[in-house]
Formats: C-alpha cells, sequence, structure tokens
C-alpha cells in the first residue's frame, strides 16, 4: 500500500479524539474523509500532515515510517482551510515558495510557477496581491502552491468551504481533474457528502473518533454499513453515470424517510 | 460660533480645575485658590478681583521659588509670625527666569529665593522685579544689593575644588593649589565643571577670572582649561556628584558646610585657591505685578531687619556669608578671610552674561566636535 | 411587535405614566439628546473641537509667533543663528535618532519573539518584566546606566575592573534604545498573537524550516508593527532631553540644547526656534510612517489573539535565532538589573567604606511628601479617564463620521507628540497668561497640558479597536431607531472596551512619569512626583530620586492592576447555562 494508517490514536486531555484508525490507500487515487465537526477527520489529517504527533500508531507513506517526521521533512503539503496564504507575497511568490527548499534555481522556479498557475487558471495573475484577488483564486493559489512541490501525498482540509455554491461546484470538477491528470495522490477531508461522494475514489466515514465504514463509494451506496451511514449520506438521491462514478446529488425537496 | 463656545470652555475648565483639586488633596493643605468663588467673606484670594481693596495688607498665600526646599523652616516662622501662608517650589534661576519671560509680566509666583546673582540682574533690567525698600535696608552692604532696591543678597557662594584622594592617588595626582595648576596637562580629562549657562557658581568662575586676568590673558586660561576638562555639566550639582562618585578626580564646586560634611563623608578634599576664590551673592527678590506683592515686600524686610532670622537663613544654608551681607550682624562669624575672595565687580556679572556665554559656547562646542 | 414601533422619532404622548423616570439614568441622558437631537450631537463635537484648538492649536501658534519676534517687529534672526549655530546638533539628533531607532526595534523584535514563544512561566515572568519597566521615571534610569556602567560603575568597574568614559552619544544611543523597548515590544507581541497561524503552517508544510519561516513569514508579517517600531522610536529620541543632558557628556542633541536655552540663557525666542527647527525631521518621519502605514494596513490581518505560544523554536533558527535569543536574553538581564539598581538605590547610603543600608531616605519621603505623591495620583487619575474619554469621542468623530476638516484635526492632535515636552510647557505658559484665559498657577492647565501631550498616542489605539467594529452595527442600531448617542452608548463604547484598558494605563503612567512638559508648569503648592523627582536629580540626592522612582513604578502598578481587576471583573458575567 502506498498509504497506511494502522491503529493511530490521539488524545487531547481527557477526550479521545482518534481512535484506533486503520486505513490504507493507493497511489494516484483520493481519499475523501467525511465526517461531521468534532469527528476527528482534522485531527487524522493534522497527523497526516505532522502538525500533530499520534499517541499510537504509524503512518507509513511509500513504504517508509514519516509518523515523527517534522512537516517541513514530509513529502506531504496541505491546502489549508483558511489558505494559509502570505498575504506579503504575489500570487507568484506564493506559489513558489516550496521550491525555496527543492533545489531550484530563481528562473526554474519562476518557469515551473507559471506552469502551475496555467494549470490552475490563473495566468497574468502573477504578481497581483493576495488581497486583491478572488477568494476562488485564492483557493486555486494555495492548490497550486501544494502541488508544485510534487509530493508524494497532497493533503486537503474542507478546502472548499469558504466559497459559494456555484464556485464549489465548479471547483470539485477541476479539483477531479487536476488529480487525474496529475496522479496525485489526495487525503481530503470535508464534512460534506454530496462532495465526498463525487471526489472520492475511497471513502472514509468518521464519526465520534472512529473510522465507520472505509470503501468506494459505490460499495457505500449498495451496501452502508449502518443506519449513520446512510441516513449521513442521503443515499438515495444520487444519479450514477455508466462507468460507476456518481454524477449528481438531487437534493429532495421533501426529506424522505432514510432507508434501512 | 467660537462666542458660544468659550463660556462653555470655561465652564468645562472650571469643572476640571475642581475636581482636580479634589482628586490631589486628599492629605494636603487647603490652597485658598481652590475656591475661587466660595466664601466672599474669606480673604481676597490672589485671583479675585484685583481692584484696590483696604484689606490687610498680609494675608493669603505667598508662592516662593526657592533654590532648594530647606528653607520651608524659614517661612514657617514667617507664617507663625504674619499669618501668610507659604507654598514653596525648588527651581534653578535659569528657570525662574524663562518660566518669568514666558509669563510675560503675570509671574505666577510673588518671592524669588537664592540663585546667582547675574539671573536677578537680567531679571531686573527685563522689568520684571519689584522694587522693596525698607529702613533696615541702609545695615545692608552696597556691594551686595541693588542700588535702586530690586534685588538683595541673602548670602554669597564661593568656590573651592573638590578632589577625591582616593581616584587622585590611583591617577597619582597631586591636588591642584590654584586656579593657575588646573590647566597642567596631567589633569586632562579629569575636570568636571559646570556648564556656566547653567550654574550660577560657575558663570561667577569665568566672570571672575575675567575680571581678574584681563580679557586676553583670562580666554587664553580657558582655552587651555577646556583642554582638561572631561565635559560641562549641565546640572550645578555635577562636579560635586561627580567627584563625589568618584568618577572624576577633580571638580569646581560652590563650597559650603553641606560640601564639607559631604567630602568628609566620601574622602574629598576641598582646596581653596591660592590665586583667589571667586564668589557669587545668591539674590532676593520680589516679582512684579504679583499676585501678593505685600506679602512678598515684607518677607524681605522682615528677614533683614531681624538678625535672629539671619543667623537660622545662615544655619540652613550652612554658609556664613550672611555676615558679608550685614556686617552687624552677630553670632555668625565667616569661616575664612576676606582677603582670598577674588576683586568682582558685580555690575559686569549682568552686563556681560550674555556675550561671555557665548564666547564660552563656542569655545566648548570646539571641544565636542573633536570628537 | 411591531419593530417600527420604537423608531417613531416624535415622543408618542403617553396617557397616565411617566415611564421615562424608571428607566435609569442611561435613559434619562437618552431623553436629554432626543430633547436637543441633532444639536447635542453637534454641541459635543464643536466643544471636543473647541478643546482640541485651544489647547493645541493655541499653545503651538503662541510658540511659532514667539520664535519670529525680535526686538522690534518680526524677524528671521533666531532661524538664522539656529541653522548657523546648531546645524551639528539637527545632525546628532538625526544620528542619535536613527540609531536608536534601529537598535531599539532590534532589542523590541527580539525581546517580542521571545516573550511570544515562551510558555507559562517564562511567558508571565517576561511579560512582568516588560510591564514593569514599561513605568519608566525620568532620569533614574541614565542614573542607574551610570551607576551600573560608569566609570566607578558597579558591573565596569567593580566586577570588571574597568574604567572607561560612559559619557557619549552611543551611551545616549543604548539608553534610550532600551527603555523605549518595553512599549514597542508589547505592542509586537500583540501582532504576533494576532498572526495567522495558517501562514506558518503553510511555510512549514512547504519544507521551511524555523530559519526561513522566521524570515520569509514571521518577519514579513511584522512587518508594518516593525516600521512603526521605527518611526516611534526615531520621533521620541528627537524629543527626548533628559538621557542627553544627563549622559551625553560634551555630545549634546537639539533637545538637550533647548533644555540648556531654557534653564541657563531663558532665550524662549531661541528655544522656539530651535523646537520649530526640530519639528521637520519629526514631521517627515510622521508623514512617512502615514503613508506607509496606509499601505500595509491591508497585511494586518484581523485575527483572533492565541493564548498558546508561537510555534517556532528559536533555538533551531539558525543565526538569527542565535542573535535572537542573545539580544532578548541580554535585554532582559539589562532591565533586571537596571531597576535593581533603582530599587536598591533608594535603599543605599555611600559613604568612605561603601554603601549602607539605610531606610532614612524612606522616612523621608513618607514624612515630607505624602501629599506630593497623593496629588500625582489625583491628578494621573483625571487625565486618564478625561483623556480616554476624549480620545473615544475624537477617534468616533474622526473614524466614523464625515467631519469637515477631519485631516486637519488628525494631524493637529499629532502634534504635541513630535514637540519635546519642555517647549509644549512654555506654549502652554505663553498662551494661557492673559484673561480671559489666565490658567497659569491653576491645576487645570498641568491636567490639560498631561492630557494633550497623551492625546496622540490615545487617539490612535482607540482608532486601532474602532476598525474592528464593524459599521453595520452602527447601521443597525439606526435602522431600529437609535440617535446618535444610541450609537455611542450601546455600539461604540462598547466596541472600545479593550481600547480602555490600553488608554488608561498609558495615560495613568505617562502622567505619573513625564518631566518635561510640566516642568514649567507646576506652581508652589502643586507639586507632583515627577517635579519632585527632577529636582533631587538636579541637586544630586540619587537616593531620594531611586525612592521617589521605586514609589511611582509601585503606585502606577498598584493602580493599574487594579483597573485591570476592576474592567475584567466587571467585564465577566456568568455564562447562560445549557439545559
Amino acid at each position: 500500500m502506498y498509504l497506511d494508517l494502522s491503529h493511530l490514536k490521539k488524545r487531547f486531555s481527557e477526550k479521545e479524539v482518534v481512535q484506533d484508525l486503520s486505513l490504507s490507500l493507493e497511489r494516484g487515487q483520493l481519499l475523501c474523509i467525511l465526517g461531521s465537526s468534532g469527528c476527528g477527520k482534522t485531527t487524522t489529517l493534522n497527523m497526516i500532515g505532522g502538525f500533530l504527533t499520534p499517541d499510537g500508531g504509524r503512518i507509513l507513506l511509500d513504504g517508509q515510517d514519516i509518523t515523527h517526521m517534522p512537516p517541513e521533512q514530509r513529502p506531504v503539503t496541505t491546502v489549508f482551510q483558511s489558505y494559509g496564504l502570505f498575504p506579503h507575497m504575489t500570487v507568484l511568490q506564493n506559489v513558489i515558495y516550496g521550491l525555496k527548499f527543492r533545489a531550484y534555481s530563481k528562473a526554474q522556479a519562476r518557469e515551473k510557477g507559471a506552469e502551475y498557475l496555467r494549470l490552475v487558471g490563473l495566468e497574468g495573475y502573477e504578481n497581483a496581491r493576495i488581497y486583491e484577488i478572488s477568494g476562488g483564486q485564492q483557493q486555486r493559489v494555495a492548490l497550486a502552491r501544494a502541488l508544485i512541490v510534487e509530493p508524494k501525498l497532497c493533503l486537503l482540509d474542507e478546502p472548499f468551504s469558504n466559497l459559494d455554491a456555484a464556485l464549489r461546484v465548479k471547483m470539485r470538477q477541476e479539483l477531479k481533474k487536476l488529480q487525474r491528470d496529475l496522479g496525485m495522490t489526495m487525503v481530503f477531508v470535508t464534512h460534506d457528502q454530496e462532495e465526498a461522494l463525487i471526489l472520492a475514489d475511497y471513502m472514509a466515514i468518521m464519526e465520534k473518533g472512529r473510522l465507520v465504514q472505509y470503501g468506494t463509494p459505490l460499495d457505500i451506496y449498495h451496501q452502508p454499513a449502518d443506519s449513520f451511514v446512510s441516513g449521513f449520506l442521503g443515499l438515495d438521491d444520487l444519479l450514477w453515470q455508466p462507468d460507476g462514478s456518481v454524477w449528481k446529488v438531487v437534493k429532495k425537496e421533501v426529506k424522505g424517510e432514510s432507508p434501512c | 460660533m467660537k462666542r458660544k463656545l468659550l463660556p462653555l470652555l470655561l465652564a468645562l475648565s472650571m469643572v476640571l480645575a475642581l475636581a482636580a483639586c479634589g482628586g490631589g488633596q486628599s492629605a494636603a493643605t487647603p490652597t485658598p485658590e481652590a475656591t475661587p468663588s466660595a466664601a466672599p467673606s474669606a480673604a481676597p484670594t490672589p485671583e479675585a478681583d484685583p481692584t484696590p481693596e483696604p484689606a490687610p495688607a498680609l494675608s493669603g498665600t505667598m508662592k516662593v521659588v526657592a533654590t532648594s526646599e530647606d528653607y520651608v523652616a524659614l517661612f514657617d516662622v514667617f507664617t507663625q509670625e504674619t499669618g501668610v501662608k507659604v507654598e514653596l517650589l525648588s527651581m534653578s534661576s535659569g528657570e525662574v527666569l524663562s518660566k518669568l519671560r514666558a509669563e510675560g509680566g503675570t509671574p505666577s509666583a510673588d518671592l524669588w529665593f537664592g540663585g546667582g546673582i547675574d539671573a536677578f540682574m537680567s531679571a531686573k533690567e527685563d522689568g520684571l522685579l519689584e522694587q522693596v525698600t525698607f529702613d533696615a535696608s541702609a545695615d545692608l552692604a552696597d556691594t551686595y544689593k541693588d542700588a535702586d532696591g530690586y534685588w538683595f543678597s541673602k548670602g554669597i557662594t564661593i568656590v573651592g575644588f573638590l578632589v577625591n584622594d582616593a581616584l587622585a592617588q590611583e591617577l597619582s595626582l597631586t591636588a591642584p593649589a590654584s586656579w593657575a595648576d588646573l590647566t597642567k596637562p596631567e589633569y586632562a580629562g579629569e575636570i568636571i565643571m559646570s556648564n556656566p549657562a547653567v550654574s550660577g557658581t560657575n558663570y561667577a568662575v569665568v566672570n571672575a577670572l575675567l575680571q581678574t586676568l584681563g580679557d586676553e590673558e583670562g580666554w587664553t586660561y580657558f582655552e587651555a582649561l577646556n583642554e582638561n576638562i572631561a565635559y560641562y555639566g549641565k546640572r550645578g550639582s555635577d562636579p560635586l556628584n561627580k567627584t563625589g562618585a568618584g568618577e572624576y578626580a577633580i571638580g569646581i564646586s560652590y563650597i559650603d558646610r553641606g560640601v564639607e560634611a559631604q567630602a568628609q563623608e566620601k574622602g574629598l578634599t576641598i582646596v581653596y585657591p591660592s590665586d583667589g576664590i571667586p564668589w557669587v551673592p545668591e539674590g532676593v527678590a520680589v516679582f512684579k505685578n504679583a499676585e501678593n506683592v505685600e506679602a512678598a515686600k515684607y518677607f524681605v524686610e522682615w528677614l533683614f531687619s531681624s538678625d535672629e532670622n539671619l543667623r537660622m537663613l545662615a544655619d540652613i544654608d550652612k554658609k556664613d556669608g550672611a555676615k558679608l551681607v550685614k556686617p552687624s550682624l552677630e553670632g555668625v562669624e565667616l569661616g575664612y578671610d576676606t582677603g582670598i575672595l577674588m576683586k568682582e565687580d558685580l555690575s559686569l556679572f549682568g552686563s556681560q552674561r550674555t556675550e561671555i556665554l557665548e564666547r564660552f559656547e563656542t569655545l566648548m562646542g570646539d571641544k565636542a566636535a573633536d570628537e | 411587535m411591531n419593530k417600527h414601533g420604537t423608531s417613531a422619532p416624535p415622543p408618542r404622548p403617553q396617557g397616565g405614566g411617566d415611564r421615562c423616570g424608571s428607566a435609569g439614568k442611561g435613559a434619562s441622558l437618552d431623553a436629554l439628546f432626543r430633547l436637543f437631537g441633532r444639536g447635542a450631537d453637534k454641541l459635543v463635537l464643536l466643544t471636543l473641537l473647541g478643546l482640541v484648538c485651544l489647547f493645541v492649536l493655541v499653545p503651538i501658534v503662541f510658540i511659532v509667533l514667539r520664535s519670529f519676534r525680535g526686538a522690534d517687529g518680526l524677524t528671521l534672526e533666531f532661524y538664522q543663528t539656529v541653522w548657523q549655530q546648531y546645524r551639528d546638533n539637527l545632525w546628532n539628533s538625526v544620528f542619535v535618532g536613527v540609531c536608536t531607532a534601529v537598535l531599539c526595534t532590534l532589542f523590541s523584535v527580539a525581546a517580542a519573539l521571545f516573550l511570544a514563544t515562551r510558555q507559562r512561566w517564562g511567558k508571565l515572568l517576561c511579560m512582568a518584566i516588560l510591564l514593569i519597566t514599561m513605568v519608566s521615571p525620568p532620569f533614574v534610569s541614565s542614573l542607574a546606566y551610570i551607576q551600573l556602567y560608569g566609570r566607578r560603575g558597579w558591573i565596569t568597574h567593580r566586577l570588571l575592573g574597568l574604567s572607561w568614559n560612559p559619557y557619549n552619544c552611543w551611551g545616549v544611543i543604548l539608553m534610550q534604545s532600551i527603555s523605549f523597548v518595553p512599549l514597542n515590544a508589547l505592542f509586537l507581541n500583540g501582532m504576533l498573537e494576532k498572526l495567522d497561524t495558517g501562514s506558518l503552517q503553510a511555510a512549514r508544510d512547504l519544507g521551511a524550516k524555523p530559519a526561513a519561516i522566521l524570515r520569509d513569514v514571521v518577519l514579513p508579517l511584522l512587518g508594518p508593527g516593525i516600521l512603526v517600531s521605527l518611526l516611534l522610536s526615531f520621533v521620541r529620541s528627537l524629543a527626548d532631553f533628559g538621557t542627553p543632558v544627563i549622559i551625553g557628556g560634551r555630545f549634546s542633541t537639539i533637545a538637550s540644547e533647548i533644555y540648556l536655552q531654557l534653564v541657563g540663557y531663558s532665550n524662549l525666542e531661541k528655544a522656539a526656534a530651535m523646537n520649530l527647527f526640530l519639528l521637520l525631521p519629526s514631521i517627515a518621519a510622521f508623514f512617512v510612517y502615514r503613508a506607509l502605514m496606509r499601505q500595509t494596513d491591508r497585511l494586518a490581518q484581523a485575527g483572533r489573539s492565541r493564548q498558546e505560544a508561537l510555534q517556532l523554536p528559536l533555538r533551531r533558527c539558525g543565526a538569527a535565532g542565535v542573535l535572537i535569543l542573545a539580544v532578548s536574553l541580554l535585554f532582559f538581564l539589562a532591565m533586571v538589573l537596571q531597576y535593581g539598581c533603582i530599587f536598591l538605590s533608594g535603599f543605599l547610603r555611600s559613604s568612605r567604606e561603601g554603601y549602607v543600608f539605610t531606610t532614612q531616605y524612606l522616612k523621608q519621603l513618607f514624612t515630607y511628601d505624602r501629599s506630593t505623591m497623593l496629588r500625582s495620583v489625583g491628578y494621573a487619575l483625571i487625565v486618564s479617564l478625561a483623556g480616554t474619554l476624549l480620545a473615544m469621542l475624537f477617534s468616533y468623530y474622526m473614524e466614523r463620521r464625515r467631519v469637515p476638516g477631519r485631516h486637519f484635526f488628525d494631524c493637529l492632535v499629532t502634534l504635541p507628540y513630535m514637540i519635546p515636552g519642555t517647549c509644549f510647557g512654555i506654549g502652554y505658559i505663553l498662551a494661557f497668561n492673559h484673561p480671559p484665559l489666565k490658567l497659569t498657577g491653576t491645576a487645570v492647565i498641568v491636567l490639560a497640558n498631561m492630557l494633550f501631550k497623551q492625546l496622540p498616542t490615545t487617539t490612535k489605539i482607540c482608532s486601532a479597536a474602532l476598525a474592528q467594529v464593524p459599521t453595520s452595527l452602527e447601521r443597525a442600531v439606526r435602522d431600529l431607531g437609535g440617535g446618535q448617542w444610541s450609537v455611542l452608548r450601546d455600539v461604540i463604547f462598547p466596541g472600545l472596551r479593550p481600547a480602555f484598558l490600553s488608554c488608561f494605563v498609558y495615560n495613568f503612567s505617562s502622567s505619573m512619569t513625564t518631566a518635561g512638559a510640566i516642568l514649567f508648569l507646576i506652581s508652589p503648592g502643586r507639586k507632583l512626583a515627577v517635579f519632585k523627582l527632577f529636582d533631587a536629580v538636579q541637586v544630586g540626592e540619587y537616593a531620594t530620586a531611586s525612592l521617589i522612582a521605586t514609589t511611582i513604578i509601585v503606585l502606577v502598578l498598584a493602580v493599574e492592576g487594579s483597573v485591570y481587576a476592576l474592567t475584567t471583573l466587571g467585564a465577566r458575567r456568568p455564562a447562560p447555562k445549557r439545559s
């Protein structure tokens, strides 16, 4: 397995936030961790990113134990919920910041930066200031900044939660395409089931620090582990494409009974 | 618009004033001007309408600016005898003069007590002092009082050297015996004096030496001395304090019994220069247009008419100069022979001040620029 | 209920009971404001602007006029002599100002970073040192410097056996730098606490080591604060006369020469001209500051304060980290030594044999100067309350209301910050020594001088706090039927609550410790502690001076502590219980 979490545990004072979490992911796949707030999904992400040290368990990435590696040494990057863009730098400076620590000349870095800005559709914005561009554009800058260093794994922490509905749908499609094109392995944390079902190759559903179900969206659709999962996902409302991936989620007008 | 605003502002400032007194006065003695509009039966307050009123000559409060707060004992006696309350504030004579000039003829104090006579002379020239005449002034030596009665002297300050024994030994310096000695190269960087602009005593040194040596030789002397001066303190007490703390070996300072006591305690030797002691009278004057001129005038008379009061003053001052001011004074004896005092024409102190200080400033500046 | 019911402007005729009476004070003020309507609002504004004109503009105009007043008519002679005579001093002033600004900012940044990265006890200790040393009575720090590092200094001479000359421009620069640090460091620490952790995490995530995070993220984000520190230190240094007077030796700046003009030559005209001369670099610095602040304002993030320490291990920050650690430790050590020296000096008597412990000065102080101390506290309290209120109102009218000429008033209010205190004091005497505005000799002149000297800083604090209050709240109040007074009472004042404490603390400690402005305004019978302190320094009674300084520090901390306790306890309300 490319990414392998085994028996991860984390507690804050008395509360066990993550309890014995194990899951694994193939290279080039996108994993969505889905759950309501406080379920431990962001804590899990922070342990993979290196911002929190697990109290127990192990994280393997590409055969390397990274459990205790500081974030700056991990071949993992994160797109933060609040983006964490540097307000004192231009768009381009933001995007190529990570290259400073990876044997790139200034010219090379610029060239690559321009390439990734093109990739996320921000050509011509090189010298714009962060506070001059829109929220969606800021999101793309954060994405380009995380991807440009070609990490082995890219983490996304509810990246679309600050965007309006229409933009969110658009960004979703772009992200999925980008991930496919680059063959990037990603872990995506969200509380939005629609987002998870559309984006995910694999889904992990968490509740109160536990992994409730893990599998492809199709598996989970066909065999929800329990009433919580099916209720949480509202599985009746999915439209599927012939290739088996989710095409659309239809919001019901009237709240129906959850199928058991 | 402005017209409407003014009464409002006044009202506001009144409120502030009252609040201020309430806040600050919990333990202080009540000041009369704190209640400007209250109690019309009380003695006329200084801020009350200045129209002539047959009030008792002495009343209210006399505000005094003095060189030290130690005089409070003397003024307490005055209060007991006359019923005039006294408020004392210590200020250097330069500060007093600046404040006087800024106040433009409406001084906030009544009596000026102590400080180098040159400042008093300038104030007289600017028309800031009140003429005082009283019978006993005839007993005062002419040298030490203004012929027109604008200022009097309460004593004189004499100048000598202070030598820090321990430091002198460490640097293997012998104590200088005369003004001439001070220019010897061995003392380079070890002498401290105050800026003559700030210190009446050190101004007396400059003026007296210039008078004694003559202009040309005098200035040559100060140029030579300048080479040895570490720096010119901006406070009159610097030479005493810096030699006392052992920071510099030699200080040019005023000498009185207080200094003698400190010298004892801190291991300083006092040197009275063999080629003459510069001296300067310490002035007493009444401010023109002051709120309580009468009390201040009476104080001057009260002080100089009574030997007892002068003795008390000499005691507080820790020096005997009062004997020179009033030769008939008994119970105070001079601790030194008047013969060693330099011959000084005091009238030149005032008239030459600006010119001398300007020249001295250039002289000091040359050294400062070298650094 | 219909929401328009309350917004109907004309008071509805009430049949029987008078409802206003039962609603308390707020309501009666409301009623007053309703009665006068817009008039009351205008009246407050005009009073405010009138006060500013009277107590800032008028004295400055008088100083300016005086500088042109020759023996017969207008003259430029003072400017000519000043330019010829004091060019070197101006250069000295600017040199010291620049060096102090740089050095002080270096110290401040280091101390702030050190403080921000400490945990619990370390943080508490550093904070305590900064808060204590922020109360900086004039002159005594310089005396302590001589005491510790002078030719016979406890450290340089007794401990290290050195004998060197401490009286030069480097001593001045060092002392000024150190004494301006606490305020700057606390200000920068406030910025660090609000720093967006996202940027730090992102940089780390992208592979930045601590040194790189410091260089690429933390310091640039501190940029505006560093700028503020640089410029304010520069201006403060230009106006400071106490330090060069005491430890400058032969070195003198314009400010110390102005002091000399006033106490030595009593030449007001020349002193006034020199002041305006000094104003040039100050105003230049101020405009640079304004221009740069406008640009960098956008960088400032309205983040919430963190309580936990900044995640930035200084020890792993390379050379810069080592420098920060070394500088900040040195700074805190110097502060402990300096204040320890001040505290100790009040109880030591030097004699031929060495130092003897004594409480004689303490007894003297408590016998003769209790009333002076109490008066100081009283004045400081008045200035703090009135000054804070004035600053709140002023910032509200300037920031939120399109008052005509607000830029002019904004600049006007800042001027006293740039003028050396002695000169501002002289301006007050010149302006207020004649009827109908004869204030010389009263308490009002002293109080007003302190208040308006401090107003530049407190209005800045209030404006910054106001920026955090959304305008939508004001609109909401107006929309629901509240008038201007309701806006002030229900939105502006509550929104300025955090600023209140800062303003109060600043006003109070400044009022207790600034000497320059009031040296010439104090009248007999109204002595203040700082004046007493100045007097003791002048006469050379260092023990008394140190003791007064210590008392001032203790008093300031005690009063500020109680105000802090009162406001925070008052603000803490029982949390709503959840079922």
